[in-house]
Protein backbone atom coordinates (compact mmCIF):
# COMPACT_ATOMS: atom_id res chain seq x y z
CA UNK A 1 0.00 0.00 0.00
CA UNK A 2 1.65 3.25 -1.07
CA UNK A 3 2.10 6.11 1.34
CA UNK A 4 -0.26 8.90 0.57
CA UNK A 5 0.83 12.45 1.16
CA UNK A 6 -2.54 13.92 2.02
CA UNK A 7 -3.07 11.60 4.96
CA UNK A 8 -0.21 11.68 7.41
CA UNK A 9 0.01 8.53 9.49
CA UNK A 10 -0.44 9.25 13.13
CA UNK A 11 1.50 7.68 15.95
CA UNK A 12 4.13 5.61 14.16
CA UNK A 13 3.74 2.02 13.12
CA UNK A 14 2.48 0.27 16.23
CA UNK A 15 -1.21 -0.31 16.10
CA UNK A 16 -3.25 0.44 19.15
CA UNK A 17 -3.70 -2.43 21.56
CA UNK A 18 -7.02 -4.20 21.87
CA UNK A 19 -9.04 -3.37 24.95
CA UNK A 20 -9.15 -5.38 28.15
CA UNK A 21 -6.50 -7.03 30.29
CA UNK A 22 -5.83 -9.63 27.62
CA UNK A 23 -4.25 -6.91 25.57
CA UNK A 24 -0.86 -7.63 27.05
CA UNK A 25 -0.84 -11.13 25.67
CA UNK A 26 -0.49 -10.33 22.03
CA UNK A 27 -1.74 -12.53 19.25
CA UNK A 28 -4.66 -13.19 17.03
CA UNK A 29 -6.54 -15.32 19.53
CA UNK A 30 -6.86 -12.36 21.87
CA UNK A 31 -8.25 -10.26 19.12
CA UNK A 32 -10.72 -12.91 18.05
CA UNK A 33 -12.12 -13.04 21.54
CA UNK A 34 -12.42 -9.31 21.76
CA UNK A 35 -13.90 -8.47 18.39
CA UNK A 36 -17.07 -9.89 16.95
CA UNK A 37 -15.82 -9.36 13.42
CA UNK A 38 -14.04 -7.00 11.05
CA UNK A 39 -16.63 -4.23 11.42
CA UNK A 40 -16.27 -4.43 15.17
CA UNK A 41 -12.51 -4.06 14.84
CA UNK A 42 -12.89 -1.11 12.49
CA UNK A 43 -15.31 0.64 14.80
CA UNK A 44 -12.92 0.11 17.67
CA UNK A 45 -10.06 1.67 15.71
CA UNK A 46 -12.20 4.59 14.62
CA UNK A 47 -13.28 5.34 18.16
CA UNK A 48 -9.85 4.80 19.61
CA UNK A 49 -8.46 7.45 17.31
CA UNK A 50 -11.49 9.69 17.77
CA UNK A 51 -12.05 9.73 14.07
CA UNK A 52 -15.21 11.20 12.59
CA UNK A 53 -16.97 8.21 11.09
CA UNK A 54 -18.18 10.35 8.18
CA UNK A 55 -14.64 11.41 7.31
CA UNK A 56 -12.43 8.39 7.78
CA UNK A 57 -8.76 8.77 6.82
CA UNK A 58 -8.69 5.51 4.89
CA UNK A 59 -4.91 5.14 4.63
CA UNK A 60 -4.34 5.52 8.36
CA UNK A 61 -7.18 3.24 9.35
CA UNK A 62 -6.13 0.65 6.79
CA UNK A 63 -2.61 0.62 8.17
CA UNK A 64 -3.87 0.07 11.71
CA UNK A 65 -6.29 -2.54 10.52
CA UNK A 66 -3.63 -4.45 8.60
CA UNK A 67 -1.40 -4.14 11.64
CA UNK A 68 -3.92 -6.20 13.52
CA UNK A 69 -4.18 -8.78 10.81
CA UNK A 70 -0.41 -9.21 10.77
CA UNK A 71 -0.32 -9.94 14.45
CA UNK A 72 -2.04 -13.24 13.96
CA UNK A 73 -0.38 -16.28 15.43
CA UNK A 74 -3.02 -18.77 14.51
CA UNK A 75 -5.11 -18.91 11.43
CA UNK A 76 -8.80 -19.52 11.48
CA UNK A 77 -9.60 -19.55 7.80
CA UNK A 78 -13.28 -18.65 8.03
CA UNK A 79 -12.73 -15.67 10.25
CA UNK A 80 -9.58 -14.71 8.42
CA UNK A 81 -11.52 -14.43 5.18
CA UNK A 82 -13.98 -11.99 6.72
CA UNK A 83 -11.22 -9.78 8.05
CA UNK A 84 -9.32 -9.91 4.77
CA UNK A 85 -12.48 -9.07 2.86
CA UNK A 86 -12.85 -5.79 4.72
CA UNK A 87 -9.12 -5.13 4.27
CA UNK A 88 -9.63 -5.53 0.54
CA UNK A 89 -12.59 -3.17 0.69
CA UNK A 90 -10.48 -0.56 2.50
CA UNK A 91 -7.75 -0.78 -0.10
CA UNK A 92 -10.28 -0.62 -2.90
CA UNK A 93 -11.81 2.52 -1.41
CA UNK A 94 -8.37 4.11 -1.10
CA UNK A 95 -7.62 3.31 -4.73
CA UNK A 96 -10.90 4.90 -5.76
CA UNK A 97 -10.03 8.02 -3.82
CA UNK A 98 -6.63 8.27 -5.47
CA UNK A 99 -8.06 8.29 -8.97
CA UNK A 100 -7.80 11.72 -10.54
CA UNK A 101 -11.21 13.13 -11.44
CA UNK A 102 -12.32 15.94 -13.63
CA UNK A 103 -14.78 17.31 -11.13
CA UNK A 104 -15.02 16.99 -7.38
CA UNK A 105 -17.16 14.15 -6.19
CA UNK A 106 -20.51 14.90 -4.67
CA UNK A 107 -20.93 13.66 -1.14
CA UNK A 108 -23.15 10.84 -2.28
CA UNK A 109 -20.39 9.60 -4.57
CA UNK A 110 -17.77 9.38 -1.85
CA UNK A 111 -16.16 5.94 -2.28
CA UNK A 112 -16.15 5.64 1.50
CA UNK A 113 -19.93 5.78 1.54
CA UNK A 114 -20.42 2.00 1.25
CA UNK A 115 -18.22 1.36 4.24
CA UNK A 116 -19.61 4.21 6.33
CA UNK A 117 -23.18 3.05 5.80
CA UNK A 118 -22.23 -0.44 6.92
CA UNK A 119 -20.35 0.83 9.94
CA UNK A 120 -23.22 3.07 11.00
CA UNK A 121 -25.70 0.26 10.70
CA UNK A 122 -23.43 -2.13 12.57
CA UNK A 123 -22.87 0.47 15.27
CA UNK A 124 -26.62 0.69 15.77
CA UNK A 125 -26.97 -3.07 16.01
CA UNK A 126 -24.23 -3.13 18.63
CA UNK A 127 -25.90 -0.40 20.64
CA UNK A 128 -29.22 -2.22 20.41
CA UNK A 129 -27.39 -5.32 21.65
CA UNK A 130 -26.33 -3.64 24.84
CA UNK A 131 -29.92 -2.58 25.51
CA UNK A 132 -31.25 -6.04 24.73
CA UNK A 133 -28.60 -7.56 26.96
CA UNK A 134 -29.87 -5.46 29.86
CA UNK A 135 -33.35 -6.80 29.25
CA UNK A 136 -32.08 -10.34 28.99
CA UNK A 137 -30.20 -10.02 32.27
CA UNK A 138 -33.41 -9.09 34.08
CA UNK A 139 -35.67 -11.53 32.28
CA UNK A 140 -33.36 -14.45 32.82
CA UNK A 141 -33.90 -14.14 36.56
CA UNK A 142 -37.66 -14.37 36.26
CA UNK A 143 -38.96 -17.86 35.80
CA UNK A 144 -41.95 -18.31 33.60
CA UNK A 145 -43.86 -21.50 33.21
CA UNK A 146 -42.98 -22.09 29.58
CA UNK A 147 -39.29 -22.07 30.37
CA UNK A 148 -39.56 -24.40 33.33
CA UNK A 149 -37.77 -27.63 32.57
CA UNK A 150 -39.56 -30.84 33.45
CA UNK A 151 -38.80 -31.92 37.00
CA UNK A 152 -38.45 -35.52 35.91
CA UNK A 153 -35.53 -36.60 33.84
CA UNK A 154 -36.21 -36.83 30.17
CA UNK A 155 -37.21 -40.16 28.74
CA UNK A 156 -39.01 -41.08 31.95
CA UNK A 157 -42.53 -41.49 30.71
CA UNK A 158 -45.47 -40.88 32.94
CA UNK A 159 -47.71 -43.94 33.31
CA UNK A 160 -51.01 -43.16 31.70
CA UNK A 161 -54.40 -44.44 32.56
CA UNK A 162 -55.91 -45.92 29.47
CA UNK A 163 -59.07 -47.80 28.75
CA UNK A 164 -59.28 -50.59 26.26
CA UNK A 165 -61.23 -48.20 24.06
CA UNK A 166 -58.26 -45.84 23.95
CA UNK A 167 -56.08 -48.72 22.97
CA UNK A 168 -58.48 -49.86 20.28
CA UNK A 169 -58.85 -46.33 18.99
CA UNK A 170 -55.10 -45.87 18.75
CA UNK A 171 -54.84 -49.16 16.95
CA UNK A 172 -57.47 -48.22 14.38
CA UNK A 173 -55.95 -44.81 13.90
CA UNK A 174 -52.63 -46.45 13.31
CA UNK A 175 -54.12 -48.87 10.80
CA UNK A 176 -55.86 -46.03 9.04
CA UNK A 177 -52.62 -44.12 8.80
CA UNK A 178 -51.03 -47.23 7.35
CA UNK A 179 -53.80 -47.46 4.84
CA UNK A 180 -53.26 -43.81 3.95
CA UNK A 181 -49.59 -44.47 3.60
CA UNK A 182 -50.09 -47.33 1.22
CA UNK A 183 -50.51 -45.70 -2.09
CA UNK A 184 -51.64 -47.60 -5.11
CA UNK A 185 -49.71 -46.40 -8.08
CA UNK A 186 -51.75 -46.43 -11.22
CA UNK A 187 -49.72 -46.77 -14.33
CA UNK A 188 -50.08 -44.05 -16.86
CA UNK A 189 -52.01 -45.21 -19.86
CA UNK A 190 -49.86 -44.92 -22.90
CA UNK A 191 -51.78 -44.94 -26.16
CA UNK A 192 -49.88 -46.44 -29.09
CA UNK A 193 -50.73 -43.48 -31.34
CA UNK A 194 -49.25 -40.95 -28.96
CA UNK A 195 -46.14 -43.00 -28.45
CA UNK A 196 -45.80 -43.48 -32.18
CA UNK A 197 -45.92 -39.75 -32.77
CA UNK A 198 -43.39 -39.14 -30.04
CA UNK A 199 -41.05 -41.73 -31.50
CA UNK A 200 -41.31 -40.35 -35.02
CA UNK A 201 -40.69 -36.78 -33.81
CA UNK A 202 -37.66 -38.01 -31.99
CA UNK A 203 -36.39 -39.86 -35.03
CA UNK A 204 -36.80 -36.78 -37.17
CA UNK A 205 -34.81 -34.75 -34.73
CA UNK A 206 -32.05 -37.21 -34.02
CA UNK A 207 -31.59 -39.11 -37.29
CA UNK A 208 -30.35 -42.20 -35.46
CA UNK A 209 -31.88 -43.37 -32.21
CA UNK A 210 -30.35 -45.68 -29.67
CA UNK A 211 -33.47 -47.71 -28.99
CA UNK A 212 -32.13 -49.43 -25.87
CA UNK A 213 -31.58 -46.05 -24.28
CA UNK A 214 -35.03 -44.92 -25.28
CA UNK A 215 -36.53 -48.15 -24.02
CA UNK A 216 -34.86 -47.76 -20.65
CA UNK A 217 -35.93 -44.16 -20.24
CA UNK A 218 -39.57 -45.26 -20.20
CA UNK A 219 -41.30 -44.57 -16.90
CA UNK A 220 -43.08 -47.88 -16.67
CA UNK A 221 -42.86 -51.34 -18.12
CA UNK A 222 -46.10 -50.68 -19.91
CA UNK A 223 -44.70 -47.57 -21.56
CA UNK A 224 -41.55 -49.44 -22.54
CA UNK A 225 -43.57 -52.22 -24.08
CA UNK A 226 -45.74 -49.80 -25.99
CA UNK A 227 -42.64 -48.10 -27.35
CA UNK A 228 -41.43 -51.47 -28.56
CA UNK A 229 -44.76 -52.15 -30.25
CA UNK A 230 -44.40 -48.78 -31.93
CA UNK A 231 -40.99 -49.68 -33.20
CA UNK A 232 -42.31 -52.92 -34.67
CA UNK A 233 -45.20 -51.04 -36.19
CA UNK A 234 -42.90 -48.42 -37.74
CA UNK A 235 -40.67 -51.07 -39.19
CA UNK A 236 -43.62 -53.01 -40.54
CA UNK A 237 -45.12 -49.96 -42.21
CA UNK A 238 -41.67 -49.22 -43.67
CA UNK A 239 -41.40 -45.84 -41.98
CA UNK A 240 -38.29 -46.72 -40.03
CA UNK A 241 -35.33 -49.02 -40.26
CA UNK A 242 -34.13 -50.93 -37.22
CA UNK A 243 -30.74 -52.59 -37.11
CA UNK A 244 -29.30 -54.67 -34.33
CA UNK A 245 -25.65 -55.45 -34.99
CA UNK A 246 -25.42 -58.21 -32.46
CA UNK A 247 -27.70 -60.13 -30.17
CA UNK A 248 -28.40 -58.22 -26.94
CA UNK A 249 -26.79 -55.13 -28.40
CA UNK A 250 -28.74 -51.95 -28.82
CA UNK A 251 -31.01 -51.42 -31.77
CA UNK A 252 -30.27 -48.44 -33.95
CA UNK A 253 -33.32 -46.88 -35.52
CA UNK A 254 -33.62 -44.28 -38.21
CA UNK A 255 -36.28 -43.04 -40.58
CA UNK A 256 -36.37 -44.59 -43.98
CA UNK A 257 -35.60 -42.03 -46.65
CA UNK A 258 -38.07 -43.67 -48.94
CA UNK A 259 -40.53 -41.48 -50.86
CA UNK A 260 -43.21 -44.14 -50.57
CA UNK A 261 -43.27 -44.11 -46.79
CA UNK A 262 -46.20 -42.56 -45.03
CA UNK A 263 -44.68 -40.64 -42.18
CA UNK A 264 -47.27 -39.09 -39.89
CA UNK A 265 -45.37 -35.80 -39.67
CA UNK A 266 -44.65 -34.38 -43.05
CA UNK B 1 -63.86 -4.59 42.67
CA UNK B 2 -65.08 -7.88 41.34
CA UNK B 3 -62.88 -10.25 43.36
CA UNK B 4 -64.45 -13.37 41.90
CA UNK B 5 -63.45 -12.22 38.42
CA UNK B 6 -59.95 -11.42 39.64
CA UNK B 7 -59.56 -14.91 41.10
CA UNK B 8 -60.83 -16.49 37.91
CA UNK B 9 -58.42 -14.54 35.76
CA UNK B 10 -55.53 -15.43 38.01
CA UNK B 11 -56.45 -19.10 37.57
CA UNK B 12 -56.61 -18.71 33.81
CA UNK B 13 -53.21 -17.03 33.64
CA UNK B 14 -51.79 -19.70 35.93
CA UNK B 15 -52.80 -22.64 33.78
CA UNK B 16 -51.63 -21.06 30.55
CA UNK B 17 -48.09 -21.69 29.42
CA UNK B 18 -48.16 -18.84 26.95
CA UNK B 19 -49.26 -15.26 27.40
CA UNK B 20 -53.05 -14.99 27.80
CA UNK B 21 -54.43 -12.23 25.67
CA UNK B 22 -57.33 -9.98 26.54
CA UNK B 23 -59.24 -11.56 23.67
CA UNK B 24 -58.68 -15.03 25.14
CA UNK B 25 -59.92 -13.90 28.56
CA UNK B 26 -62.96 -12.29 26.97
CA UNK B 27 -63.77 -15.46 25.11
CA UNK B 28 -63.66 -17.48 28.34
CA UNK B 29 -65.47 -14.96 30.53
CA UNK B 30 -68.54 -14.68 28.40
CA UNK B 31 -70.43 -11.48 28.73
CA UNK B 32 -67.90 -9.70 30.90
CA UNK B 33 -66.95 -6.34 29.39
CA UNK B 34 -63.35 -5.82 28.39
CA UNK B 35 -62.78 -2.92 30.74
CA UNK B 36 -63.83 -5.03 33.73
CA UNK B 37 -61.41 -7.74 32.73
CA UNK B 38 -58.70 -5.16 32.21
CA UNK B 39 -59.38 -3.67 35.65
CA UNK B 40 -59.15 -7.11 37.26
CA UNK B 41 -55.87 -7.81 35.50
CA UNK B 42 -54.49 -4.42 36.53
CA UNK B 43 -55.26 -5.24 40.14
CA UNK B 44 -53.61 -8.67 39.80
CA UNK B 45 -50.52 -6.95 38.45
CA UNK B 46 -50.52 -4.56 41.40
CA UNK B 47 -51.07 -7.43 43.88
CA UNK B 48 -48.07 -9.25 42.48
CA UNK B 49 -45.77 -6.34 43.20
CA UNK B 50 -46.50 -6.61 46.93
CA UNK B 51 -43.58 -7.80 48.99
CA UNK B 52 -45.45 -10.76 50.35
CA UNK B 53 -45.97 -12.25 46.91
CA UNK B 54 -43.52 -14.52 45.09
CA UNK B 55 -45.31 -14.70 41.78
CA UNK B 56 -46.52 -11.78 39.76
CA UNK B 57 -48.38 -11.12 36.56
CA UNK B 58 -46.26 -9.70 33.77
CA UNK B 59 -47.21 -8.19 30.47
CA UNK B 60 -45.28 -9.92 27.68
CA UNK B 61 -45.78 -11.29 24.20
CA UNK B 62 -49.12 -9.56 23.74
CA UNK B 63 -50.68 -11.00 26.90
CA UNK B 64 -50.20 -11.75 30.56
CA UNK B 65 -48.06 -14.40 32.08
CA UNK B 66 -47.02 -15.44 35.57
CA UNK B 67 -43.38 -15.16 36.54
CA UNK B 68 -41.24 -15.37 39.63
CA UNK B 69 -39.32 -12.36 40.87
CA UNK B 70 -35.63 -11.80 40.13
CA UNK B 71 -34.84 -11.85 43.87
CA UNK B 72 -35.76 -15.54 44.07
CA UNK B 73 -33.69 -16.69 41.13
CA UNK B 74 -31.02 -18.42 43.18
CA UNK B 75 -33.44 -20.50 45.23
CA UNK B 76 -35.57 -21.35 42.22
CA UNK B 77 -32.51 -22.67 40.45
CA UNK B 78 -31.50 -24.64 43.51
CA UNK B 79 -34.90 -26.34 43.55
CA UNK B 80 -34.76 -27.08 39.84
CA UNK B 81 -31.11 -28.07 40.12
CA UNK B 82 -30.01 -25.71 37.42
CA UNK B 83 -26.53 -24.28 37.69
CA UNK B 84 -27.44 -21.11 35.84
CA UNK B 85 -29.35 -20.00 32.82
CA UNK B 86 -27.06 -19.28 29.92
CA UNK B 87 -27.23 -15.88 28.37
CA UNK B 88 -26.96 -15.68 24.63
CA UNK B 89 -23.42 -15.45 23.27
CA UNK B 90 -22.51 -12.03 21.94
CA UNK B 91 -22.58 -13.45 18.40
CA UNK B 92 -26.04 -14.86 19.11
CA UNK B 93 -27.34 -11.61 20.54
CA UNK B 94 -25.88 -9.58 17.70
CA UNK B 95 -27.52 -11.87 15.16
CA UNK B 96 -30.80 -11.70 17.05
CA UNK B 97 -30.67 -7.90 17.15
CA UNK B 98 -29.96 -7.73 13.42
CA UNK B 99 -32.97 -9.96 12.74
CA UNK B 100 -35.24 -8.16 15.19
CA UNK B 101 -34.62 -4.78 13.58
CA UNK B 102 -34.41 -5.82 9.95
CA UNK B 103 -36.94 -8.61 9.74
CA UNK B 104 -37.88 -10.31 7.53
CA UNK B 105 -34.27 -11.08 6.60
CA UNK B 106 -32.19 -13.77 4.98
CA UNK B 107 -29.00 -15.31 6.25
CA UNK B 108 -26.87 -13.35 3.81
CA UNK B 109 -28.50 -10.06 4.82
CA UNK B 110 -27.77 -10.75 8.48
CA UNK B 111 -24.20 -11.74 7.62
CA UNK B 112 -23.76 -8.53 5.63
CA UNK B 113 -24.92 -6.39 8.54
CA UNK B 114 -22.51 -8.12 10.93
CA UNK B 115 -19.66 -8.55 8.44
CA UNK B 116 -19.43 -12.09 9.73
CA UNK B 117 -20.89 -15.36 8.51
CA UNK B 118 -23.97 -15.91 10.66
CA UNK B 119 -25.07 -19.39 9.59
CA UNK B 120 -24.08 -20.99 12.88
CA UNK B 121 -25.64 -18.26 15.02
CA UNK B 122 -28.90 -18.56 13.08
CA UNK B 123 -28.97 -22.29 13.67
CA UNK B 124 -28.52 -21.82 17.42
CA UNK B 125 -31.26 -19.19 17.55
CA UNK B 126 -33.58 -21.51 15.63
CA UNK B 127 -32.87 -24.30 18.10
CA UNK B 128 -33.65 -21.93 20.94
CA UNK B 129 -36.83 -21.06 19.04
CA UNK B 130 -36.07 -17.35 19.33
CA UNK B 131 -36.38 -17.02 15.57
CA UNK B 132 -38.45 -18.82 12.99
CA UNK B 133 -38.41 -19.46 9.29
CA UNK B 134 -41.31 -17.73 7.61
CA UNK B 135 -40.70 -18.67 4.00
CA UNK B 136 -38.36 -18.20 1.10
CA UNK B 137 -37.38 -15.04 -0.65
CA UNK B 138 -38.15 -14.75 -4.33
CA UNK B 139 -34.53 -14.10 -5.17
CA UNK B 140 -31.73 -16.17 -6.70
CA UNK B 141 -31.31 -19.34 -4.68
CA UNK B 142 -34.63 -18.80 -2.89
CA UNK B 143 -32.98 -18.15 0.47
CA UNK B 144 -34.88 -18.80 3.70
CA UNK B 145 -36.44 -15.80 5.37
CA UNK B 146 -36.27 -15.37 9.13
CA UNK B 147 -38.31 -13.52 11.71
CA UNK B 148 -38.26 -13.35 15.47
CA UNK B 149 -40.72 -15.68 17.23
CA UNK B 150 -43.24 -15.25 20.04
CA UNK B 151 -40.69 -16.88 22.31
CA UNK B 152 -38.36 -14.03 21.45
CA UNK B 153 -40.81 -11.50 22.89
CA UNK B 154 -41.22 -13.58 26.01
CA UNK B 155 -37.49 -14.12 26.33
CA UNK B 156 -36.82 -10.40 26.45
CA UNK B 157 -40.04 -9.53 28.26
CA UNK B 158 -41.36 -7.48 25.36
CA UNK B 159 -45.05 -6.97 24.76
CA UNK B 160 -44.58 -6.62 21.01
CA UNK B 161 -41.87 -5.74 18.52
CA UNK B 162 -42.76 -2.10 19.11
CA UNK B 163 -41.20 -2.52 22.53
CA UNK B 164 -37.74 -2.98 21.04
CA UNK B 165 -35.35 -0.17 21.92
CA UNK B 166 -36.16 2.75 19.63
CA UNK B 167 -33.85 4.64 17.30
CA UNK B 168 -33.75 7.44 19.88
CA UNK B 169 -32.71 5.09 22.68
CA UNK B 170 -30.04 3.59 20.46
CA UNK B 171 -28.76 7.04 19.51
CA UNK B 172 -28.60 7.93 23.20
CA UNK B 173 -26.50 4.84 23.95
CA UNK B 174 -24.14 5.73 21.12
CA UNK B 175 -23.74 9.26 22.42
CA UNK B 176 -23.08 8.01 25.92
CA UNK B 177 -20.45 5.61 24.63
CA UNK B 178 -18.75 8.41 22.75
CA UNK B 179 -18.89 10.66 25.80
CA UNK B 180 -17.18 7.99 27.90
CA UNK B 181 -14.40 7.63 25.38
CA UNK B 182 -13.87 11.35 24.89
Amino acid sequence: MPETPEEPLPGGDTPVAPPGPEAAADGYQVRLDVFEGPLDLLLFLIRKKKIDIHDIPIAAITRDYLGYLERKTEINLDREAEFVFIAALLIYIKSQMLLPRETDLAESEDPRRVLVDRLLEYEKVKAACSLLREREDVQILQWKRDFLPPLHGEGELEPLELSSFDLAESFFRLMKRRADDTRVIHGREVPVEAKMKELVTLLQARHVLDFLEYFESAESIEEALVSFFCLLELVKSRVAVAVQDELFQTIRVWLRKDPRRTAPHE
Amino acid sequence: MNSALKALIEALIFVSQEPVTLAALQAVCEGVPADEIQAAVDELVRDGEAEGRGVRVLRAGGGWILATKPAHDREVRRLLQIERKNRLSSAGLETLAAIAYRQPVTQSEVSAIRGVDSTGALKTLLEKRLIKIVGRKKAPGNPLVYRTSDEFLLYLGLDSLEGLPSEAEIAKILEEEKAVEA
